[in-house]
């Protein structure tokens, strides 16, 4: 027995679907209103560019005053991203606020992709190659975004 | 149009105000007090009322103040507001967000007719188009007439824009063509769609709720302003440190969008208050009691709890506006199966405790001093924002004659035919003789000065109950064995079956098997 779907929530389903964002899909389960399946667009001009990456998030019991828990089912060859697809972003720990909201973290998320960011590592070997050998990290970003996050 | 009518009065009435009758109560509400302009630059003060940043009265030097020295706190003002009159720091008196857009919308609306109604006065009749507004003033000056455009609204918020109306002037209008009403319905109409996002909450996506607006300038919900502070001392919109005290009891509502939203949609924000109340008495069926899944508490006894983790601050705010009270349940660390509700991470039968002393201490934590009251086992639970809710049976022992019969039938039984049987023992011993068995081991350990016994555990949990019902309680608070041990207590039916509890620690502690 779970207590139901807080305002909120119903709210910010509704409008991620009536108002989608470019790029950017979450559709809930049918069963778990709380769990949402998502889409995230590789930005253009990125070495993700073409890719279609999964995701998953949960919104947790307290949500929003806990960050939406999220991570990559694709894999991914970035920085910030780890081997299980979790993710290294302020926005989802500490400097979660909860004015903020479903759309605004993916946007965070596909923001991250543009711009990944090796001072910050959550994945260290990737970062490493990332500061040591930029073309070569691109590369392999790429090869992995048409190997792994491409639509068949 | 009464001529008589008290804006503050009036806008605290349940029904909402009409478009047409209630014009110039409408303009009211946006009205500066000080310029009696609609606001520009809004800024809500920390006493909650709302002021133009251009009528905010020159800041002067503050003196005597060195905490907490922070940029701007040395520069403040007079309040000039006759219920506060308080000195406000300069820097706690930001643009009212909420308020600044919603005045926005709203010039925007009225720019918009007015320019409709004056570049096509051919689609309408002239005296839809110029209404004669007839200002009277309180005082023995002569009645002004004033001429506008575009019906009772508008004109009206025009003359205030123009800096013409007085805020605690009251008006009269011309006989009324029925295109004119209709143009105020729109109008607001308008207002009310244009505005309604601004009005929302940005933590709960409902209205604004008894809105609380931050030294920063952005408004919450009280209870959701609440909340985030139980999680962080930042304004969840800027990010700016916010010193509000944890509790908000002090900090005063915006008392501009709080007659403004009575004003305009009263029946919404009764549901809205409504709808909270049901929420959190949990919603579904009987879930209603709050459930700590944290110690054992036994009725009668005290308990002393400090409450920290956010889920249960929120609990803890609202037992207190509520019942005071809330269900003590313990760790089921070992995950054993607890009946009907399989395998839960607490065990199913605890206590309800009564909240005696509540202090808040400044970092938004609370001690707590509790007193148990009865027993009772959960029968469903459901969560709510992060801590659990129950539908609970309350515990009861069983009647006198029961007890009575089940002492009798215990104690006629034959001796027990092995010498060590220590539970044979205990079930042929009558009930008195259990608890003069309790009662004689706590003489005996005080004369060995056992330190559970000590002077400042009975200043808390006072002396040994005489109450037989109630001795095994006491025992198990002060006794050092295990919890696991002692929740044996709060599923029993009997008090025969409780002694029995407390004399086998006895004879077990005496025997030295533990």
């Amino acid at each position: 027995m779970s207590a139901p779907l807080p305002k909120r929530i119903i709210k910010e389903t509704e409008r991620l679907q009536s108002e989608p964002v470019p790029g950017i899909s979450a559709q809930p389960h049918d069963d778990n209103a709380r769990y949402f399946d998502v889409i995230v667009e590789g930005p253009g001009g990125s070495c993700y560019e073409g890719g279609v990456f999964q995701l998953e998030l949960f919104l947790p019991d307290d949500y929003p005053m806990c960050p939406p828990r999220i991570r990559f089912l694709t894999r991914i060859y970035h920085p910030n991203i780890d081997r299980l697809g979790r993710i290294c972003l302020d926005v989802l720990k500490n400097n979660w606020s909860p004015a903020l909201q479903i759309r605004t973290i993916l946007l965070s998320i596909q923001a991250l992709l543009g711009a990944p960011n090796p001072e910050d590592p959550l994945n260290e070997a990737v970062a490493k190659q990332w500061k040591e050998n930029q073309p070569e990290a691109i590369k392999t970003a790429r090869e992995w975004t048409e190997l792994y996050a491409k639509k068949k | 149009m009464s001529q008589d009518g008290d804006a503050s009065e009036k806008s605290a009435l349940p029904t909402a105000l009409a478009a047409h009758e209630d014009a110039r109560e409408l303009v009211r509400l946006l009205q500066c007090t000080q310029c009696s302009r609609p606001f520009r630059n809004p800024v809500t003060l920390p006493c909650g009322n709302s002021i133009c940043k251009e009528c905010l009265p020159e800041a002067h030097q503050r003196e005597h103040i060195s905490y907490p020295d922070l940029p701007g706190r040395r520069q403040g003002f007079q309040c000039p507001f006759e219920d506060c009159g308080a000195e406000h720091p300069a820097s706690d008196c930001n643009i009212d967000v909420t308020l600044a857009k919603i005045m926005e919308s709203i010039t925007e609306v009225v720019a918009k007719h007015r320019s409709v109604l004056e570049s096509m006065p051919e689609l309408l009749e002239e005296q839809v188009m110029w209404d004669e507004v007839m200002s009277s003033q309180p005082s023995s000056e002569k009645p002004q007439v004033h001429q506008s455009v575009g019906g009772r609204l508008i004109a009206t918020y025009t003359l205030a824009a123009q800096g013409v109306l007085n805020h605690s002037t009251d008006v009269t209008f011309a006989d009324a063509a029925e295109q004119e009403k209709a143009i105020d319905i729109a109008v607001l109409q308008e207002v009310l769609e244009t505005t309604q996002r601004e009005v929302d909450c940005q933590v709960c996506y409902n209205l604004m709720l008894d809105p609380v607006t931050t030294f920063c300038g952005h408004t919450l919900c009280r209870k959701c302003l609440a909340r985030v502070l139980d999680h962080s001392l930042h304004c969840p919109v800027c990010r700016r440190g916010l010193a509000i005290p944890p509790s908000l009891l002090r900090q005063p509502s915006n008392k501009t969008l709080v007659n403004l939203l009575n004003g305009l949609c009263p029946d919404v924000v009764a549901a809205r208050a409504e709808a909270v109340e049901q929420e959190e008495r949990g919603s579904e069926g009987n879930a209603n009691v709050s459930l700590f899944v944290c110690t054992l508490g036994f009725p009668n006894q005290p308990t002393f709890l400090r409450i920290f983790e956010p889920r249960y601050r929120l609990m803890l705010r609202r037992c207190l506006e509520g019942s005071r009270q809330f269900g003590m349940l313990m760790y089921n660390r070992y995950g054993e199966p607890q009946g009907d509700l399989g395998h839960v991470h607490f065990y199913q039968y605890g206590t309800m405790l009564q909240i005696v002393h509540a202090q808040m201490l400044a970092d938004g934590t609370s001690l707590i001093e509790t007193r148990g009251l009865y027993r009772f086992r959960v029968k469903s639970h459901a969560v709510l924002d992060g801590y659990s809710v129950g539908d609970v049976e309350r515990i009861d022992d069983v009647n006198l004659a029961e007890e009575e019969r089940i002492e009798a039938e215990e104690t006629s039984l034959p001796p027990p035919t092995e010498e060590g049987d220590i539970t044979g023992q205990i079930n042929r011993m009558s009930t008195q003789e259990l608890l003069a068995l309790g009662q004689e081991f706590i003489v005996r350990m005080r004369g060995r000065s056992a330190n559970w016994l000590q002077q400042r555990v009975l200043d808390i949990h006072g002396q040994p109950s005489e109450d037989a019902a109630l001795f095994p309680y006491w025992f198990a608070s002060v006794l050092p064995i295990s919890e696991e041990e002692k929740y044996k207590l709060l599923g029993t039916r009997t008090v025969r079956e409780r002694l029995k509890i407390t004399a086998t620690w006895i004879r077990r502690i005496e025997t030295q098997r533990w």
